[in-house]
């Protein structure tokens, strides 16, 4: 499959989507008793309405007025440096998701060690002292937050 | 004179003076670590002044503001990188310079070129800010609302080459800003249900996610093998500058200052622009043009006087107008809010004696960044030795604790990582961070007051253009984003032939 496609293409199209999807929410979403012109409704409407106009705009600054890369999906893709390089931010954010949901039940050191490890053998690190030196900041964080801070961390 | 020397009394204090070297410290460190900007440094330490009495905490983030926009410089000039993009113009002839063993004299000249900028910016804002704050004080409802329209038309000149991409970097912003409870009328919106979003987005959590976890993603690719960039401290000589390389230098570090605060003086603008055009005219009335380019060291002068004299010029419009001119004072406007002072007209008649204290406190700041600079030279090849992947944990390790500490839950965590994901998506896409941003700072003013004012007119229009000074600065709007939408065009058309 071959795809034509810039930037401008992508985020006009993305934005369209969810400027018109906001759009159609204020209605739910801003129950409003205000009987006036001006009311809770104006400044978001105006917003959305202009994030949907403007990625129209994008849109066809994309589709006409801007050079366009091209892609060939083939089975290689997959198989590609490049999709590699994509699969890793991936995998990173995966790494955060996964922290979020432990840290309310590990607590703040316990999570944030294993997150630094994480990250630390994602970018494959292997002298020790690489290791330490973020494992101590996590110490040092907690101790400043907690202790001079007096800001409690789970 | 009464609030002047109130603010010299508050200055004064030891616990004031002493966050100001410990912010450039941080600024300086943060800044010569390439892929750290000050921007981010300024986020990161948010948190840390929640404690802090307001004087405190702007003091010690204006120091990281100015440590970090000179210390961008170190990297510039030892690894060919610029740490924060006020330092671009930088490169030009500080890495030759290193190249040719003459690193150490151009860290100097950076460090002082840096200095006199700064000082000159900040007796720019000491004695000009003033005067237009009391004209501000004139300002109803329509010309604060024409004044956040003008704040936002900053957009044309941060948006790179697509003024749309900046218009719906804009529109976003002012969508996050009205998520919550809406201050008038007590309606809920956009809260899908979730009761911890009743108090809308926290500002300082906007930030981490948007600026700190974007660049963490952002840097996912990073390969330690290959990317990491570093210099031997053995190359920094001892190398001094001469009496004769002073006297040359005096006029491009005068003309960059000078550059530097009208520059930065003008919104949506800042440092790098300042840094370029300064290099440009001192490279034009140069006598030897051709050296430019090949470790010139008056083009390091040229380039460093003009960006920190932008630093202390951006904040001009900001505490007056309550408009930030680039990022990093939309983030100080931030800073400013989350310590309970609304930059803007009011700002002087209010909290005079503090802001005083801010404005003299940048002249110290510029003073302490001499000494402390002069005395760690020789450490900074140390500091761009360290490797990114011991940073990333660190800096993520930050902005946990700063997210968590801002409301004590976790759900901010998750929303940070969220801002994170969305602000990933957008850079990849080519969009600036910053038109989110000032939509974020400048929403709640544009609405307060556009709903005001029309409540004054009894719901026309015609207010916003009755009035002068709303008129003035709405054509202003207009005109600047039509003048920089045809720039762009043009620039464009210039290419594509």
């Amino acid at each position: 499959m071959k795809l034509r496609y810039n930037t401008e293409i992508i985020s006009g199209a993305v934005f369209a989507v969810v400027g018109a999807v906001l759009w159609l929410l204020i209605p739910s979403q801003i129950q409003t008793m205000e009987k006036g012109a001006v009311n809770a409704q104006t400044l978001p409407r105006i917003a959305i309405g202009g994030m949907f106009i403007f990625a129209i705009g994008l849109l066809l600054e994309g589709l006409f007025a801007r050079e366009k890369k091209e892609l060939v999906i083939t089975a290689d893709s997959f198989r590609s440096g490049a999709f590699k390089k994509e699969l890793r931010s991936i995998v990173y954010c995966l790494f955060l998701v996964a922290y979020c949901l432990i840290i309310q039940p590990l607590g703040f050191v316990v999570s944030t060690v294993l997150l630094v490890l994480a990250v630390m053998l994602y970018y494959g690190a292997r002298k020790w002292y690489y290791y330490a030196i973020p494992l101590a900041m996590v110490g040092i964080v907690y101790y400043v937050f907690k202790v001079l801070l007096h800001v409690s961390l789970p | 004179m009464e609030q002047f020397l109130g603010g010299l009394s508050i200055l004064m204090q030891w616990q004031n003076l002493l966050v100001i070297p410990l912010g450039l410290a941080i600024g300086i460190v943060v800044g010569a670590i390439p892929g750290l900007t000050s921007d981010l440094g300024i986020i990161l330490c948010i948190p840390l002044t929640y404690g802090m009495d307001p004087t405190m905490a702007i003091l010690m983030l204006l120091a990281i503001y100015c440590g970090g926009t000179y210390g961008g410089s170190i990297t510039a000039i030892l690894i060919n990188t610029p740490g924060t993009s006020a330092n671009a113009a930088t490169l030009f002839d500080g890495y030759p310079m290193t190249v040719k063993g003459q690193a150490f004299k151009a860290l100097q000249m950076a460090l002082f070129a840096s200095t006199i900028g700064g000082l000159i910016s900040a007796f720019a804002l000491l004695f000009l800010a003033p005067l237009i704050a009391k004209i501000t004080l004139l300002f109803g409802p329509a010309e604060y609302f024409a004044l956040a329209v003008f704040g936002l038309s900053v957009i044309a000149g941060v948006s790179n080459n697509s003024i749309f991409k900046g218009l719906i970097g804009a529109c976003i912003g002012l969508f996050m800003a009205t998520v919550g409870v809406d201050n008038i009328s007590g309606t809920a919106r956009f809260i899908f249900g979730q009761r911890k979003l009743m108090a809308g987005i926290d500002l300082i959590i906007a930030l981490i996610g948007m600026f700190a976890i974007s660049e963490i993603l952002m840097k996912s690719k990073y390969n330690p093998k290959t990317d990491h960039k570093s210099i031997s401290a053995s190359a920094i000589t001892k190398d001094k500058i001469t009496k004769d390389e002073y006297r040359r230098c005096w006029k491009p570090i005068g003309l960059g200052s000078l550059i530097g605060v009208i520059i930065g003086a003008t919104p949506g603008t800042g440092g790098g622009l300042a840094a370029f055009i300064s290099y440009n005219q001192t490279k034009q009335s140069s006598k030897h043009p051709e050296t430019f380019g090949h470790g010139e060291i008056e083009g390091v002068a040229a380039s460093e006087s003009a960006n920190n004299g932008a630093c202390g010029a951006t904040m001009i419009p900001m505490l007056t107008l309550g408009v930030p001119g680039d990022g990093a004072t939309a983030i100080l406007m931030g800073a400013f809010m989350l310590h309970g002072m609304v930059p803007g007209p009011t700002l002087f008649a209010e909290q005079g004696n503090i802001l005083y204290a801010i404005m003299l406190g940048l002249i110290v700041v510029n003073v302490f960044m001499y000494i402390i600079g002069s005395g760690f030279t020789r450490f900074y090849a140390h500091i761009t030795r360290l490797p990114y992947e011991i940073l990333a944990p660190i800096v993520m390790t930050f902005c946990i604790a700063g997210a968590y500490s801002t409301n004590n839950r976790v759900y901010d965590i998750f929303i940070i990582l969220i801002f994170g994901i969305v602000a990933y998506f957008l850079r990849r896409m080519d969009f600036q961070l910053v038109p989110i941003l000032l939509g974020i700072v400048l929403g709640p003013l544009a609405e307060k007051n556009f709903r005001r004012a029309m409540v004054i007119s009894e719901g026309s229009f015609k207010i916003f253009f009755t009035r002068p000074i709303s008129c003035a600065f709405i054509l202003i709007a207009v005109g600047s984003v039509l003048l920089f939408a045809w720039k762009n065009y043009k620039s464009r058309s210039a290419k594509a032939k």
